[in-house]
């Protein structure tokens, strides 16, 4: 709106006048103006990562032709195919092609089992999606109290704790972890199965007895993770933090002072780490999937990695990196939404 | 006023005056522990299998297979195909070394070299190859990792490649912002306006500046790459077997979890006291660096 | 140094119970790294009701650490040495648990800079609610109705609205008079002003001040100014402390000083670098020359020496004590000045 030259006739129409108004209400709220910019900044990335994937993905040794032909095919058949599947066009022009169908969600067909692609992501996606979110959620949940508990004593007993098993739970493997997890809790104890997967519309109960084991793996490093930073950020605030001295003037006592003035104060960094971890823990499932034989995307990309199918690798892998942008995205928002210095407009400081 | 309360609030001074030698003390250990073992590990690994006195990781004894630990001749008892345990431990720790420091050495060299030429010519360099670094850091290093192994076809030699891609933008990253920092510094403005050459500023006067920040972050990188190489190898999309890994000895352990724990927990604990090792190093070098 | 006398001076009629306030040698140390920062040494000041003490000198004259030790409020490296008596009650040695007691209902305080005292993601309203809160068992509606009525008593402009605002949504001077509010919550005895103006263009000082001076009437407070401005002090307090590296150096009904002046030639100096209104605004203050001291390593002998155009040899090797040359005024000087004729202001 900026750009409308002043001789422009303004308010001819009266809606217009209003539109404009309104228009330029939205355009100057920072928040507004936080979550368009880093939305912008998305576009290239995605159209960047999908390029890339299709590149990695069609050079791949495995072609479509070479799986759907028997084997003693000849050059002809092969070509006659390749004419077929648009495989002999410009590459960029093979890009281009892909990019339309999928922005229709057209994944095309498992090259194994003809299945649509978009049928098996809608099967797989919740699997990985509960796991993802069970993790995140038991991570912050423990490390929120404890980062608070050393931090009411820096340098005490549990403080210390928590430095020791902070790098410890840091230098674990996700897959050690899974699997000594296993160990004692499925083959010791036996009090929870060691494999398998029951849908959450099935049983809840027993869908969460086969899902503790895995979200446990994926949150632990994370909780060690998280709990450092927090407790490093809360013990900053309430040593540097003016208005910490004002509420001790109040007479608040000091429990307060840490979850209701410091901790306030000292979430956004962690926000940020979370943001960042939802990508990389996206890779994470895999690993986990396949110690616990979860039927989730990160199982379908091995099997289709192992199998060369190549439509459903090359879906997964976009969807996963897609998930890791927006994942920013969201945490970016999520941040200018809860500090209401973003909100208003002002940056830290 | 508020100069003297800032002067207050420091940081409590204990760890000088009597607490200071026990401190001091207490932060050479933090360096010296995880030093030694990390030393004796890569020793046990690099040197032992020169010496020849280990029973050969592959063709064992078919024979002999779920030998217990403490077996004459098998301390560390044998797997289900009669191999035995130690040396398929020395052997596949020699492979995931190499691996780890091989891909953070190419991602490293590679990366820092895109990050400083980016940071140091600027303008439309910079934001080309920060872009793409962008949108390499999108992709889960471990999917990166296993796509690019697969593409290039399973040895040792490709595996290290791959995950030396993983880590190469983070190397850049890290180049990049510190010689931007450098940049601006009185010693380099002062060797462009003598009209050193480029290169010249590049290799006499960023790279020294830089190399102990980026070699410090390489040992943290070389815990990551070895967990990378050993869940390839865990996913069966690693270094093929006969070859002994840690991942491909790990995934025989958990199918044998319910029989023979030992098989299992043997190169889960070898991964994670070489992985611990590397990052207490790593963390208490930073610190050192930090510091100073 | 005799602090009957200071006390009794505005108060002759009250019977010789426990003063309100009464501050008896207070000390604070701190060690950093193996040195010994004396930030506070000696101070010692009473306050009745209704009266108004103002501590002046420059940055690191240990006029806010002495302030924060009164309410307990120093980090734990603080040493605190002396005593500070509340209605005759020894707090100096209480707990954390026994210092919140007293803070508030008691003594509270309002802090230099509101922008970064306030807590930045707490909506206004919250963090004066929490005030009132804390030390009365209120329900939330009516809790929020106190805070409504403390905000109009500060005059804050639309109350209700500014309620549900943030910290960084509020000029300087509507942020401090949040902080004033604050500090009123539950009716403390004595309120500790700590450069409340110093953050604050001059015409919302007037203001605020002002405020301060109609609350102190109204609600029968103790006041005590924390401030640089001896011009501030001497407008709106009873009694002047000149504090210089961590000790007193001279104190005395306010009137005295501008009648005969300080004695001693640091206050001489501060009352000269009073600003006075013919200078253009924000032109820069004229200061007391040299550099204010470094408190790990003072000087021997009178610490203000090295900058002390007066000095003489005796200065810069014997200590001089705080003694009560004149009825109610004290000074700390081999070579005081002699006071000058008229008003200095």
């Amino acid at each position: 709106m900026a750009s409308v030259p002043a001789t422009s006739p303004r308010g001819g129409v009266p809606w217009a006048a209003a539109v404009r108004r309104a228009t330029r209400r939205v355009a100057a709220s920072p928040l507004a103006r936080v979550v368009g910019r880093r939305t912008l900044q998305t576009v290239p990335v995605l159209l960047g990562v999908s390029f890339i994937t299709f590149c990695l993905l069609t050079l791949l040794p495995g072609t479509a032709a070479n799986a759907l032909l028997p084997e003693n095919a000849t050059a002809q058949q092969v070509h006659a195919l390749e004419h077929q599947l648009g495989l002999d066009k410009p590459f960029v022009v093979q890009y281009l092609d892909w990019l339309r169908d999928v922005i229709h969600g057209d994944f095309g067909a498992s090259l194994g089992s003809q299945q649509p692609v978009s049928d098996i992501l809608g099967q797989r996606l919740p699997v990985s999606i509960e796991l993802i979110v069970l993790a995140f959620a038991l991570s912050l949940a423990f490390a929120v109290p404890v980062a608070l508990l050393g931090a009411r004593r820096p340098g005490g007993i549990v403080d210390r704790l928590n430095v020791v098993a902070g790098m410890v739970g840091l230098s674990m493997p996700m897959f050690v972890l899974g699997l000594v997890l296993v160990l004692v809790f499925a083959v010791d104890l036996r009090v929870l199965p060691a494999q398998g997967f029951v849908p959450l519309g099935e049983s809840l109960w027993r869908n969460l007895q086969h899902m503790v084991l895995p979200s446990a793996t994926i949150a632990f490093p994370l909780f060690c993770h998280y709990t450092r930073v927090l407790r490093a950020d809360i013990v900053d605030q309430m040593n540097s933090g003016e208005y910490v001295v004002t509420a001790r003037s109040k007479g608040v006592g000091p429990w307060r002072i840490l979850t209701r003035h410091a901790f306030r104060n000292a979430i956004f960094p962690t926000l940020t780490l979370v943001g960042l971890n939802l990508g990389t823990m996206i890779g994470a499932t895999v690993i986990v999937e396949q110690i616990f034989g979860l039927p989730g995307i990160g199982q379908a990309l091995v099997t289709g990695i192992d199998t060369q199918d190549i439509e459903v690798v090359i879906a997964i892998v976009l969807i996963l990196s897609l998930t890791v942008v927006v994942a920013n995205l969201l945490t970016d928002i999520l941040i200018a939404l809860l500090d209401p210095r973003i909100r208003h407009g002002r940056s830290h400081g | 006023m508020a100069d003297q309360i800032a002067i207050v609030q420091a940081p409590p001074a204990a760890s000088r005056g009597v607490g200071r030698s026990w401190s001091s003390r207490l932060r050479a250990l933090e360096l010296w522990i995880p030093g030694v073992v990390l030393v004796a590990i890569i020793l046990a690994c690099v040197v032992w299998p020169w010496l020849g006195t280990l029973p050969d990781p592959v063709n064992g004894h078919l024979d002999q297979p779920y030998r217990p630990l403490g077996t004459a001749g098998h301390v560390l008892g044998t797997d289900t195909l009669g191999n035995d345990n130690l040396s398929k431990l020395v052997y596949g720790g020699r492979l995931s070394l190499e691996v780890g420091f091989g891909a953070v050495a190419i991602g490293m060299v590679l990366g820092s070299l895109l990050g400083m030429i980016g940071a140091y010519k600027g303008g439309w360099v910079d934001s080309i190859v920060s872009r793409v670094l962008d949108m390499f850091l999108a992709f889960p290093a471990l999917v990166l990792a296993m796509i690019i192994a697969n593409y290039l076809g399973p040895s040792a030699l490709n595996v290290t490649l791959a995950i030396s891609l993983y880590s190469l933008p983070a190397f850049a990253r890290l180049a990049r912002t510190s010689t931007q920092r450098l940049r601006e510094q009185p010693f380099i403005v002062a060797a462009k306006l003598a009209g050193t050459r480029d290169w010249r500023i590049i290799v006499r006067h960023v790279v020294p500046n830089i190399v102990p920040e980026l070699l410090t972050f390489a040992l943290l990188s070389v815990s990551t790459a070895i967990i990378i190489e050993a869940s390839l190898s865990y996913l069966g999309l690693g270094v093929p077997p006969p070859a002994p890994t840690w991942g491909g000895m790990i995934s025989m352990g958990q199918q044998n979890i319910y029989s023979f724990k030992a098989l299992l927990l043997l190169p889960c604990g070898a991964l994670f006291l070489t992985v611990l090792a590397l990052n207490l190093l790593g963390d208490a070098l930073r610190s050192r660096w930090s510091s100073v | 140094m005799n602090v009957d006398t200071i006390v009794d001076a505005p108060a002759t009629d009250r019977p010789a119970a426990a003063a309100l306030l009464e501050v008896t040698d207070l000390t604070v140390r701190f060690r950093l790294g193996g040195r010994v920062v004396r930030a506070v040494s000696g101070v010692s000041y009473a306050l009745e009701e209704g009266q108004t003490v103002a501590i002046v000198g420059e940055s690191g004259s240990g006029k806010t650490v002495s302030a924060r030790a009164i309410m307990g409020l120093l980090p734990p490296t603080a040493e605190v040495g002396g005593s500070v008596r509340f209605r005759g009650e020894e707090l100096v040695g209480l707990s954390e648990r026994g210092w919140r007691r007293h803070r508030g209902p008691d003594l509270a305080m309002v802090f230099q800079d509101p922008a970064r005292s306030l807590n930045p993601t707490m909506r206004v309203g919250a963090q004066v609610t929490e005030a009132v809160r804390t030390h009365a068992d209120l329900s939330r509606s009516a809790a929020r109705e106190r805070a409504l009525e403390l905000l109009a008593l500060v005059r804050l402009p639309s109350v209700r609205e500014r309620y549900d605002q943030y910290p960084h949504e509020l000029s300087g001077g509507m942020r401090q008079r949040v902080m004033i509010a604050i500090a009123l919550a539950s009716d403390p005895n004595v309120l500790i002003a700590d450069e409340a103006t110093t953050a604050l263009d001059v015409t919302t000082q007037a203001q605020i001040m002002g405020l301060l001076k109609d609350l102190q009437q109204e609600l029968r407070m103790a006041l005590v100014m924390i401030t640089h401005d001896m011009a501030l002090a001497a407008r709106y307090s009873d009694e002047i402390l000149v504090m210089y590296a961590g000790k007193v150096v001279e104190y005395a009904p306010t009137s005295a000083f501008f009648v005969g002046g300080g004695r001693m030639p640091y206050t001489r100096a501060l009352l000269e670098a009073v600003p006075d209104m013919s200078r253009p605004a924000h032109s820069l203050f004229p200061v007391v020359p040299g550099r204010p001291p470094d408190l790990t390593s003072l000087p021997t002998g009178c610490s203000f020496s090295p900058r002390c155009p007066c000095a003489q040899d005796d200065c810069r090797e014997v200590i001089p004590e705080l003694v009560e040359h004149e009825a109610q005024h004290g000074w700390a000087c081999l070579h005081p000045l002699a006071p000058t004729g008229g008003p200095g202001v």
